[in-house]
């Protein structure tokens, strides 16, 4: 049995101070819901990524909440696992098609996190770490910044490549309508820009942000259905100290790898990724833990633009050549912005929308095959998907 | 977050650790802190492989002398487990204690 992807809509990523949650998830959801031309009676279930509504909004029971705001009664969950909460939840959501429970089923990411100050939402980030890790006063950008650190000393990954990851995914995000930044910005910016957690600047980190995404997942074939190859997840520990390496994550390698046998494909096959660069080393990490690039490859390839919308290889692949890929057309979460339950799910949405060919000016001419990366934690959840023509 | 019965079974926890010794592996400098910790910043945060085996995540304090670069020096240093207080008090008005690292 095939599962298939038959609408995918993501409002605008953003400071959406103006919108609630949820009018956020209804346009997320109506956007969807008429992309794959399916009345919302016939949703047998909604599937809620979200990570940061008790902590922040003081709302739980999310299933319920959303699925009244829809108008519906139908069973409704809330998925969460931190930044990868919006990729466990298609996860679900898939698996629930799978088992013939459900026929048609709606997943829904959805995060507000610019009501808050800054420093509360550290603290309530650091809820995806370890108790000993939020004793240490470390935060997210610090977790990073130790793998970056240590990345830095056992492949010499300098400073200026990190910041490339930065330069890529605002170029990307500048021809994005729905990213939080249409600015681009340069190497020299990034490394000038204020300290966070050292080696790592503004400009390396994702920012805080509002958004909602939405895709709708059934078993029933449609002119435009995009199929879901592989859906896999793996864990790790949840501390950073506990695990084996500190320049890798190994959740990541362990699902691109159940993901690759199960789409029957290798990393040479996809043509568009969107992966979690939540810092700019989790996008070197990313590359080199789903098998893009050997480990230690990847910062060089991606400062000499080898993933880059427009780059040498991708017109290469427009005449018809092979082995190109282009990372983040959406301009990742750098780029495009990080609701952090809504995440997970935009990743498909972009992947939808350039493999549909209505990606607009950041359209990957002739994409067939795309992967979605999403980490949560420091690395202690990653989900992979693999998306066909 | 902090009540005192887990304070209290944190205790035991606390109690094996204090006086573990180990060298700094990686290390980022806190700039921009969660709430709570504003009045320590910046601060270093190390990984920190223990003899003995295990690796722990812990705040330095008492780093060497602040001079030019002397982030340089940490990987390698030798560090002890030291009891300290962890974050500035809450609106419960229990003052958190548990570990850091120093310089041996």
């Amino acid at each position: 049995m095939h599962i298939y992807i038959t609408g995918a809509s993501t409002t605008k990523f953003g400071e959406l101070w103006a919108i609630s949650p949820r009018r956020l998830a209804g346009e997320a959801v109506g956007g969807a819901l008429k992309d794959a031309g399916v009345g919302i009676r016939r949703v047998d279930a909604l599937f809620v990524g979200n990570m940061l509504s008790g902590m922040l909004g003081g709302q739980e029971h999310l299933g319920a909440f959303f699925a009244e705001e829809l108008g519906i009664t139908a069973p409704a969950f809330k998925i969460e696992g931190a930044c990868a909460s919006g990729g466990l939840a298609l996860h679900n959501a898939v698996n629930s098609v799978l088992s013939g429970q459900y026929d048609t089923v709606v997943v829904l990411g959805v995060e507000k996190m610019t009501d808050h100050k800054p420093e509360d939402v550290a603290v309530s980030l650091m809820g995806a770490g370890s108790e000993e890790e939020r004793v240490s006063g470390v935060t997210f950008p610090g977790l990073y910044a130790i793998l970056a650190r240590a990345h830095m000393r056992e492949y010499g990954t300098t400073r200026e490549q990190l910041a490339a990851v930065a330069v890529k995914n605002h170029y990307h995000a500048s021809l994005n309508p729905n990213a939080q930044f249409h600015t681009t910005v340069t190497i020299e910016q990034v490394v000038r820009s204020p300290r966070i957690a050292d080696p790592l600047r503004l400009l390396d980190c994702s920012p805080i942000s509002d958004g909602a995404s939405c895709v709708v997942v059934t078993n029933k074939k449609s002119n435009h259905g995009i199929i879901i190859a592989a859906s896999a997840v793996a864990t790790d520990t949840l501390g950073l100290a506990q695990r084996k390496s500190l320049t890798e994550l190994a959740a990541t390698k362990e699902a691109a790898k159940k993901a690759y046998v199960q789409a029957k494909i290798e990393p040479k096959d996809i043509d568009v990724a969107e992966v979690h660069d939540c810092f700019t080393i989790a996008e070197i990490l990313a590359m080199e833990d789903l098998g893009f690039f050997p480990k230690g490859k990847a910062a060089g390839a991606i400062a000499a633009g080898e993933t880059r919308l427009d780059s040498r290889s991708a017109r290469l692949a427009r005449l018809g050549a092979s082995g190109h890929l282009v990372v983040n057309p959406s301009g990742g979460l750098k780029g495009c912005g990080h609701p952090v339950g809504a995440t997970g799910v935009k990743q498909i949405v972009e992947l939808v929308d350039q493999l549909r060919g209505r990606a607009g000016a950041r359209q990957i001419k002739g994409a067939k095959i795309g992967l979605a990366h999403n980490v949560g934690g420091s690395g202690a959840t990653a989900v992979v998907h693999i998306l066909k023509k | 977050m902090n009540s005192p019965v887990k304070i209290w079974r944190n205790q035991k926890y606390i109690a094996t650790m204090l006086g573990r010794e180990g060298n700094i592996v990686s290390w980022t400098v806190i700039r921009v802190p969660p709430a709570g910790f504003s009045n320590l910043a910046p601060y270093p945060v190390v990984i920190v492989d223990l003899v003995g085996g295990e690796r722990i995540t812990a705040q330095l304090v008492d780093p060497p002398a602040v001079e030019a670069g002397w982030t340089e020096k940490l990987i390698g240093m030798r560090v002890r487990v030291v009891v300290r207080r962890i974050r500035e008090p809450t609106t419960e008005g229990i003052i958190p204690y548990g570990i850091k690292v120093k310089p041996v």
